[in-house]
């Protein structure tokens, strides 16, 4: 059982520039905390340093109550899974599996049984003969769960596990974690750039970019509430519409204007004619109603998408993407104006990219 | 419209020619290359008269195994010139050094098999820390260790020799442990090196989380994975110190530590040569390097060729 705290740790490669910065970051017991992020914004750093297999250049990382900065990777009781699954390929599956136990001294009887147990659970007890190279990708990730489980580590640790896997299999496997973190009572520590797996997952959610923190917060917070442009980009598929333009006042309310579009914004937002980046995710348009906020287009495309329907709308020289329903006959190059619901809109500053949003931590 | 394709079908003469033409290249180089041996065990057991006959025979009409008897039996008398009641002139005798064979065999035996085992014990832990920690100078170290390969044998000569005189190893199997070491483990680092930088880092990190101390992922996960390259680079040490000569000649000068190659060298600077007993001596200089090919034949290839690819 496992507190995770970063103080003030940064991670520099040689003389590069820092991979992380100055993070702060508090690891709940037993929580399912995701990582999230594009390729090179300092996640996996993040998670080496949790592992040990990174040196910390500057700050503090603690478990509970140690400082685990010098305590090498062999010595924490930490347990991890590749994305390349990084099998031992001379080693048989149940090899591969009892190797931690064995390297810890675990008496041969409870090795078996736990190696058993943990096979059983994976469904993978006729496979415990085999040589990895034998098994398929989905078997060698079910191995590599097995291995790091029945370590029964307090923190467990995973980089981007999922995604050498086909699309099926990884929303079963999703599944399977969850119930994994159910059962084990560890911390876990999950990388992914996959914002999907994030929302699914995650009890909270990191967003990094850069080597440093965009977010943090619940899967609900991350979505309904991101606090900057890039956290609103890279969440949601498909990706948030960002629309650029000023805000000011009309007959004191205050209004998102873009050329002749202009959409009013609940009480809250304020600044005079101040750049500002609109924020519309695809689903959330309705039905105009009479004195609420509305969204005027030309559609450009319809694209089925078996349960409804994507437009491209051309909003003031913007592609705008919504969501509608699969029965709304709409026609390529007709006028079109949607309802938006005030408090699902986002409003960014458009230099800093924070949110407007008042009582938003920046 | 026919629009079927136009099938070509190849002519099967040319095939045949190619075959034939590869097959007979194929026996010219075979013959090329195992005549010489066939020529040394044939001629190793027959009598000095039958090896200078014209036309030669390749297969001996009387064999004879005076010679191996001689160097396996030297207590029993055999290795004196008088022994066979031969004429000494016409080189149909044993030679005085028959006796020194089977101990220079022992002593060359002892030379390679502490090269071997001292080349894996410093070269396996030396390219795992290169290949796998980052440390300063890494690069740099790699690029030291193969620079001294770029020196000619012959220029260590004689500073090698001084450092052995100056350290009372003179005339001792030391003398050439020491030195093969300094010529065969920059190979041996440089090859293993290749062979680590393969095998992906998360090997390394997951043993690491495994519970693993860094030697103890090398013994438990690199090693048994780098058995081609363990097998290939031993070889190369065991070869490199049973055939070297120079080293040898200049460093030993007793029967106590004299190696293989110079006993064998000897026979030939004796008054007149016994050709047949030196073909004999051939054999069994040929023999344990032929063997352990043969035995670790399978890994050889995969080993020398994963150290060949990375540049």
């Amino acid at each position: 059982m496992a507190r995770i705290r970063f103080e003030a740790v940064s991670k520099q490669y040689g003389h590069g520039p820092a991979a992380v910065r100055d993070l702060n970051l508090d690891i709940r017991d037993q929580e399912f905390l995701v990582l999230l992020g594009p390729s090179g914004c300092g996640k996996s750093t993040t998670l080496n340093m949790i592992a040990g297999l990174g040196d910390i250049t500057h700050g503090a990382l603690w478990f509970d109550d140690q400082i685990m900065n010098n305590v090498p990777a062999h010595r924490r009781d930490v347990a991890m899974v590749f994305q390349s699954y990084a099998l031992y390929p001379h080693k048989s599956v149940f090899e591969n599996i009892a190797f931690g136990l064995r390297m810890r001294r675990v008496p041969e009887a409870e090795l078996r049984r736990r190696v058993h147990d943990a096979a059983e659970r994976l469904e993978i007890t006729h496979l415990l003969e085999r040589r990895p190279s034998q098994l398929s990708g989905g078997q060698r990730q079910r191995v590599a769960l097995g291995r790091a489980m029945v370590r029964e580590p307090s923190v467990f640790l995973m980089d981007e596990p999922l995604s050498n896997l086909d699309a099926s299999l990884r929303i079963s496997m999703r599944a399977q974690i969850r119930h994994l973190h159910a059962q084990m009572r560890s911390t876990f520590v999950y990388v992914t750039h996959d914002q999907a797996e994030a929302l699914t997952l995650a009890d909270r959610i990191v967003v990094m970019r850069d080597g440093t923190i965009q977010q943090i917060g619940t899967p609900d917070d991350i979505y309904e509430r991101p606090a900057n442009v890039f956290v609103a980009g890279f969440l949601g598929s498909p990706a948030i519409n960002l629309l650029e333009g000023e805000l000011s006042t009309q007959a004191g309310v205050p209004c998102f204007r873009r050329g002749d579009l202009v959409v009013s914004l609940p009480a809250g937002f304020q600044g005079e004619n101040r750049a500002v980046v609109l924020g519309l995710r695809a689903e959330d348009v309705g039905p105009p109603e009479p004195d609420g906020p509305i969204l005027r287009g030309v559609v450009d495309t319809a694209m089925p998408a078996g349960s409804d329907q994507f437009l491209g709308v051309q909003v003031e020289g913007y592609m705008a993407f919504v969501r509608v329903a699969k029965d709304s006959r709409v026609r390529e190059g007709e006028a079109i104006a949607f309802g938006l619901n005030p408090s699902r809109l986002h409003l960014f500053d458009k230099a800093s990219g924070r949110s407007l949003r008042t009582g938003m931590a920046p | 419209m026919n629009t079927a394709p136009l099938i070509v079908r190849p002519l099967l003469w040319p095939r045949i020619l190619r075959f034939c033409l590869l097959a007979a290249a194929s026996v010219l180089l075979l013959a090329y290359l195992l005549a010489p041996v066939f020529w040394l065990v044939s001629s190793s057991v027959q009598t000095e008269r039958e090896i200078v006959s014209i036309p030669p025979h390749w297969i001996p009409d009387q064999p004879t195994l005076q010679n191996f008897k001689a160097i396996f039996l030297t207590g029993l008398g055999y290795a004196s010139p008088s022994a066979n009641g031969a004429d000494p002139t016409s080189g149909g005798f044993i030679p005085s050094v028959a006796g020194n064979l089977l101990p220079s065999m022992a002593n060359s035996f002892i030379v390679a098999l502490c090269v071997v085992v001292l080349n894996l014990l410093v070269g396996v832990p030396a390219a795992y820390a290169i290949a796998k920690l980052r440390f300063r100078g890494r690069n740099l170290a790699l690029y030291v260790i193969l620079a001294t390969r770029v020196i000619p044998d012959i220029a260590l000569v004689v500073p090698f020799f001084l450092v052995v005189r100056k350290l009372g190893m003179l005339d001792s199997l030391a003398s050439l442990i020491v030195t093969y070491l300094a010529i065969t483990v920059p190979f041996s680092v440089f090859v293993l090196v290749s062979f680590f930088e393969q095998m992906p880092d998360d090997l390394d990190r997951a043993a690491r989380v495994d519970g693993c101390s860094r030697p103890q992922v090398l013994l438990h996960v690199f090693l048994p994975l780098a058995r081609p390259a363990l097998v290939a680079v031993g070889l190369f040490a065991f070869l490199a110190s049973w055939n070297e000569f120079l080293l040898a000649l200049m460093f030993t000068q007793t029967a106590a530590s004299q190696t293989l190659p110079i006993i064998v060298a000897g026979i030939t600077s004796d008054f007149t040569v016994s050709f047949s007993f030196l073909n004999a001596a051939g054999v069994l200089a040929v023999l344990p390097p032929v063997l352990l090919a043969v035995i670790f034949e399978r890994y050889i290839v995969s080993g020398l060729t994963a150290g060949a690819v990375k540049g």
